[in-house]
């Protein structure tokens, strides 16, 4: 027979757990508990960017702004931030995430908001540069010590050789990936840009043995150990690589893409009363200080002159950009749609 | 009982050999990653702003939803069990099926009803509210997807409670709240404790539908497993773990409370 | 009056598990309300608790009428059979538990409870818990909770169904005690005959939701109305005689009725006769020396079965057929010998198995009143004939049920409601609402099986045939009294033997209906083929005529020649002044179940304007 529920040693343990409910209600409560001395809630910015911005945006740029923000008009300012794919983000405030900034790995991404009525069409055109906050080229990582040899795209259709590459479905970085791979390529070979092209992108892709959502994600899953070659940002690697800490080194191919990436405004999700606070952090983003913090941080910066700050960025012999292939458009239905997903995926069956 | 002492080592040991790697080894893992850059590490992996905001929402957000489903679910229970009518076996499939559904369709199905571009959710945008990417959104799939938790704890003693128990308390002079609140509530006192506890530990746990809903915002929407995907996928492991550990280590206590009064409690 | 149920009635769709009862019970009485399982008895505890409420009726409680209270405002103990006692609380908060929702302050309930503790004996067990209790200490906790608040009336649901018999008898004598002590006025059901003798200051029978007999334990024992209380209330045999010159004859022995039962000569009497009010007697028949003892024999018989009950000794004997006796109760089946049983002292020896069997007492049954089914269809031009139901009511002692029907599940109990005061404005309070759903024709004929009935009476709309009645006499299974006009009784009753064979069952229910009414019978027989009666219908009209003097009731034949037979009834009908017809109905007259529509009956009915009784066969 069951002893009856009120004794002293079932007691206490109710007693015991009680109180560690309490406490654990109280910790979860106590940044809103009302007590003396705590300042007003302060301004809110929501700011989304794709994956790779997340340290220099967080830890340097956003709170840089904060500082000069508070000390010009005594006001503190909060940011909520949400980093993931470029596509992930395009898709979730296309669904209506309350973001009111997002930093775009593409503008075609951009574009596609534009279409879904969340931005003005062309809108972030009228911005700085065209919108372009800053830029870093594609590169390929390695194993230390480059086992497989790999210096260039071309070296990626190897036999033997295994690719971690990101999901163009959901990352902006892997369509500039493709691009880069492709315009490589077709750069080498005038006249028959497109032929070249493809077969480029052939030979890289039945060597993809991961396929990741985000090119941050990509990073991690080549840095527990799958693949020989990963194929991502120059930026998301080249802290990491300076710190002795990626496990892999740095390889330059004689010619990729600068990838670009655009700012968008939300206004409709922009009170009225936050657009000076609004204006004054996106004409920051591309003043100096903004843009040799994101030097810093390893992207490269729109001001050529400033990027002479950064050491380590490497030597590209031949860059070249979207434009050169007469922008996101025509990449997109050209060589994303019309030769990686028709005919490459088709013909290797993925 | 022949086979029990002479033939369990080999059995006993082919099971072990099985969940090691499955489930027990997995567990150890977290652990002996959150701790591998010592405890310090440690500290200061949970002690970031990032982490103390998304272990707190989650345990409010947990609280939250244990307390509200604790009543709802009563509610629906006594409902179901003590009322005969038409269409009462749908109505309890349906009431628990959220169980069934995987959570990121719970996710989905809210976005696509209460979201900016949802059936509700387009009516309300113009008036200024907007449930979905906001803690109250959070709190919606929350509730939603641990509702059958406290049915399911609660029905099967209500079932159990003759009827007669009800009417002796009437008898005695008891009203209807009284009759609730001193016979029928005790007994299901049981039920009430494991039922709260369970919707406690899954709203801890809540990915699926959490991930979909919250929009995933730093410092606003983002609960503690939410947060540990992200610096996963970040490449910050040891955050990721520092955080991983403390939620394990929260289950691993529930499920002891749980495990020591769910037998107990039903006399 | 501590408990007053007035006309209460309690119905489950169909099935009414409380028919129309009505129940008074004194201050500080344990009444005890006995019957089988599902008679409704404890249904009739619950509606007094207000743990369901009645269809109709009033409940009073110390002249306070509670029908529309609420159980908890009615100030009642209930002891539950299973004791329902709250698991999580200990024998002292289950005790107190009334206490507190009543606000009383502490030290008073701790004070009181401790008090009911002594009271039921459980002194010092205030900390237990339900588990650690025997069945009987949880029987007597519940009976400490119930009447801690000091109700006014104590109600309990067999309370000692679920326990061991040994301590039953304990306890019972405990309750007992409690209620003298208490004077608190209880009402406790169960289907235990000796714990109803035990307890009960009064005894109810209750079967199949009727209230049959009511009456102190001795009385109803030995002096039984009904036979279900003669057989339910204690063991006994039941044997059927005949009435002959005021005494009940069992073959050669005359048992004199006494003049309150009233009786019929010729009848058929029931006569119950205990076990220990039969006398055995040593001795083979016909032996020399072996006299039949004196007075009361009632015949010789030979022991089958002896069985030790402790200090008694019960005896069977089978005696061989009695002519003109058979036996009602214990069933026999399959043969004509009678089954009696006797006790004797365990320590006597009957001495040999040849035995005389004699009567030392016995208890003539008082005939059941008669059951009429009356069809109440005012939507349909055919309400129940009220003033000749008020009529049978008194003159035929009868017992009416009003039935309606309706379609519409909805409809039931608001129709039931309904019912009984369209009955009471007419007169007849008393009669039972029956409310069926269905079509009227098929619900008629289950009513008539499913409750025993002895006529089914439908009045005849003005217009028309009615357009039920074809299918109600398909399924006949009543005597159906299809009433014309208004008529409350009938004096003069004609009986036609034209069609079938005459003198049967439609002469016998005529004939008692004509004397319960103390009508005048004519017998009549056309004559359709021209010349005299062959000799076989005469010998029936003898016959017919015999039955009718046996029951007392004047009466004469008729022959009368006709072209048709129908023609000859109506016209005797019109020139005799006849108010009822009564005709004999047998299978030859159906086809194929369904009646046709040119059936002899509807002739007569459209032809004569007046009441007709069908007599279908077999009654």
């Amino acid at each position: 027979m069951p002893p009856a529920p009120s004794t002293s040693r079932s007691r206490l343990e109710g007693g015991l757990l009680a109180a560690a409910g309490l406490a654990l209600l109280l910790y979860a409560l106590w940044p809103w508990l009302p007590l003396p001395g705590r300042a007003a809630r302060p301004r809110t910015v929501v700011f989304y960017g794709f994956s790779i911005l997340g340290e220099a945006l967080n830890d340097d740029v956003l709170p840089e702004f904060a500082r000069r923000w508070r000390q010009t008009t005594g006001e503190p300012v909060e940011f909520i931030t949400s980093f993931a794919g470029s596509g992930t983000v395009t898709n979730q405030i296309a669904l209506g995430v309350p973001a009111q900034l997002a930093l775009l790995s593409l503008e075609l991404d951009a574009e596609r908001l534009a279409a879904a009525g969340v931005i003005a069409p062309g809108s972030w055109r009228r911005l700085p540069h065209g919108g372009v906050v800053n830029r870093t080229p594609f590169v390929l990582v390695v194993r230390r010590g480059n086992p497989k040899n790999i210096h260039d795209f071309s070296d990626l259709a190897r036999p033997g050789v295994r690719v971690v590459h990101p999901d163009p479905m959901t990352s902006g970085g892997a369509n500039w990936a493709l691009l880069a791979e492709y315009g490589a390529a077709a750069r080498r070979h005038p006249g028959r840009e497109k032929e070249a092209g493809f077969e480029a992108l052939r030979g890289v892709w039945r060597h993809v043995v991961a396929q990741a959502a985000s090119a941050r994600a990509a990073r991690t899953q080549f840095e527990n150990g799958f693949g020989d070659v990963l194929v991502t940002y120059e930026q998301d690697v080249l802290g990491d690589a300076a710190k002795g800490k990626l496990p892999g080194e740095i390889v330059y191919p004689p010619s990729t893409v600068l990838s670009e990436h655009t700012l968008v405004v939300i206004d409709k999700k922009i009170p009225a009363p936050d657009r000076p606070l609004i204006r004054a952090l996106v004409q920051f983003l591309w003043s100096e200080p903004a843009q040799r913090l994101f030097v810093r941080r390893g992207f490269r910066s729109v001001d050529e002159r400033l990027n002479a700050d950064n050491p380590a960025f490497g030597r590209i012999q031949d860059p070249f950009r979207v434009a050169n292939f007469g922008g996101w458009d025509r990449v997109k239905k050209e060589i994303v749609d019309g030769i990686w997903k028709d005919r490459v995926m088709k013909e290797i069956g993925k | 009982m022949i086979g029990r002492r002479h033939g369990a080592g080999l059995p006993v040991g082919m099971l072990v050999l099985v969940l090691l790697p499955l489930i027990l080894m997995p567990i150890a893992a977290v652990f002996v990653f959150a701790f591998g850059g010592g405890p310090g590490e440690f500290l200061k992996a949970l002690r970031t702003e990032d982490a103390q905001f998304a272990l707190r929402f989650s345990l409010l957000i947990a609280f939250l939803t244990a307390a509200i489903n604790a009543v709802l679910g009563t509610w629906a229970a006594y409902v179901l069990a003590k009322h005969r009518f038409r269409g009462e076996r749908p109505l309890a499939i349906a009431i628990n099926l959220p169980v069934a559904i995987p959570t990121v369709v719970v996710g989905t199905s809210l976005l696509l009803l209460w979201g900016p571009i949802g059936l509700f959710g387009k009516l309300l945008e113009p008036l200024g509210l907007q449930p979905m990417f906001t803690p109250a959104g959070v709190l919606l799939a929350h509730l939603f997807v641990t509702f059958p938790y406290m049915l399911g704890s609660v029905k099967p003693l209500l079932d159990e409670l003759e009827v007669t128990y009800e009417e002796a308390s009437y008898t005695l002079g008891a009203g209807r709240w009284q009759t609730f609140r001193y016979v029928i509530l005790p007994a299901l006192k049981g039920g009430l404790f494991s039922g709260t506890l369970l919707t406690f530990a899954h709203s801890l746990g809540e990915f699926g539908a959490t991930v979909m809903v919250s929009g995933n915002l730093r410092l606003r929407t983002q609960t503690a497993p939410l947060y540990i995907f992200a610096q996963f996928e970040a490449g910050k492991v040891a955050q990721a773990n520092a955080v991983a550990a403390v939620l394990a280590a929260l289950s691993f206590v529930i499920f002891f409370f749980l495990l020591r009064y769910s037998g107990k409690e039903r006399l | 009056m501590s408990i007053r149920l007035d006309q209460l009635a309690k119905s489950f769709d169909s099935l009414r598990v409380v028919k129309t009862t009505s129940l008074e019970v004194e201050d500080s009485e344990l009444f005890v309300l006995l019957g089988a399982s599902g008679s409704g008895k404890s249904t009739i505890l619950r509606l007094i608790a207000g743990l369901s409420a009645p269809d109709s009726g009033r409940i009073w409680l110390h002249g306070r009428d509670v029908t529309d209270l609420q159980p908890q405002e009615r100030g009642i103990g209930f002891v539950f059979q299973n004791y329902s006692i709250f698991r999580h609380m200990s024998v002292a908060e289950n005790i107190e538990f009334p206490l507190k929702i009543r606000k009383v302050s502490r030290s008073k309930r701790e004070e009181r409870r401790e008090q009911l503790l002594d009271l039921v004996g459980l002194g010092g067990l205030g900390n237990r818990y339900a588990h650690q209790l025997s069945g009987g200490q949880q029987q007597r906790v519940a009976l400490a909770r119930a009447l801690v608040h000091e109700p006014s009336v104590l109600l309990l649901d067999e309370p000692f169904g679920a326990l061991d018999v040994k301590i039953r008898g304990q306890l019972r004598r405990n309750l007992k005690e409690i209620q003298r002590q208490l004077r608190v006025t209880a009402i406790l059901v169960t289907h235990d005959q000796e714990e109803a003798f035990e307890l009960a200051d009064r005894v109810g029978l209750m079967e199949r939701g009727e209230l049959l007999e009511v009456g102190e334990p001795e009385a109803l024992y030995a002096h039984p109305r009904t036979l279900f209380g003669a057989t339910f209330l204690g063991a006994g045999t039941v044997l059927v005689g005949r009435a002959k010159n005021g005494a009940a004859k069992l073959g050669s022995l005359s048992l004199p009725i006494p003049p309150e039962v009233e009786h019929e000569e010729d009848a058929r009497v029931r006569v119950l006769v205990r076990p220990e009010q039969v006398a055995l007697s040593a001795g083979a028949a016909g032996a020399a020396g072996d006299e039949p003892p004196e007075g009361n024999l009632l015949g010789h018989g030979t022991i089958v079965e002896q069985s030790f009950l402790g200090a008694l000794r019960r005896v069977r004997v089978r005696l061989p057929a009695i002519p003109g006796t058979r036996q009602a109760s214990p069933a026999v089946y399959g043969e004509e010998s009678l089954l009696m049983d006797a006790v004797i002292p365990a320590g006597e020896d009957p001495g040999g198995f040849e035995v005389w069997v004699s009567l030392k007492g016995w208890h003539i049954l008082a005939p059941p009143r008669p059951r009429l089914l009356a069809c109440d269809f005012p939507g349909e031009g055919s309400p129940a004939p009220f003033s000749l139901l008020r009529g049978f009511e008194g003159s035929l002692n009868a017992r009416v049920s009003l039935l309606s029907v309706t379609d519409k599940v909805d409809r039931v109990a608001a129709l039931r409601a309904s019912q009984t005061e369209r009955a009471a404005s007419h007169g007849l309070p008393d009669a039972e609402p029956v409310v069926r759903k269905g079509d009227p024709v098929d619900e008629i004929a289950a009513e008539q099986v499913q409750s025993l009935y002895d006529f089914l009476v439908l009045s005849m709309p003005e217009k028309g045939q009615g357009e039920i009645l074809p299918g109600v006499l398909s399924a006949l299974s009543t005597p159906l009294l299809a009433v014309q006009g208004e008529p409350d009784s009938f004096s003069r009753i004609l009986i036609c033997t034209a069609v079938g064979e005459p003198g049967k069952a439609d002469v016998r229910v005529g004939g008692w209906l004509a004397r319960r009414l103390g009508a005048e019978v004519t017998l009549l027989h056309v004559l359709v083929d021209g010349g005299g009666p062959a000799p076989w219908v005469k010998a029936h009209l003898d016959a017919g005529l015999a039955t009718l003097r046996g029951l007392e009731v004047t009466s004469r034949t008729v022959l009368r020649p006709a072209r048709a037979a129908v023609q000859g009834i109506l016209d005797e009908a019109k020139e005799g002044g006849h108010d009822l017809i009564v005709l004999g109905r047998h299978a030859a007259s159906r086809s194929g179940g369904r009646v046709r529509r040119h059936d002899f009956s509807f002739e007569i009915l459209a032809g004569s304007g007046k009441s007709v009784l069908i007599v279908p066969p077999g009654q």
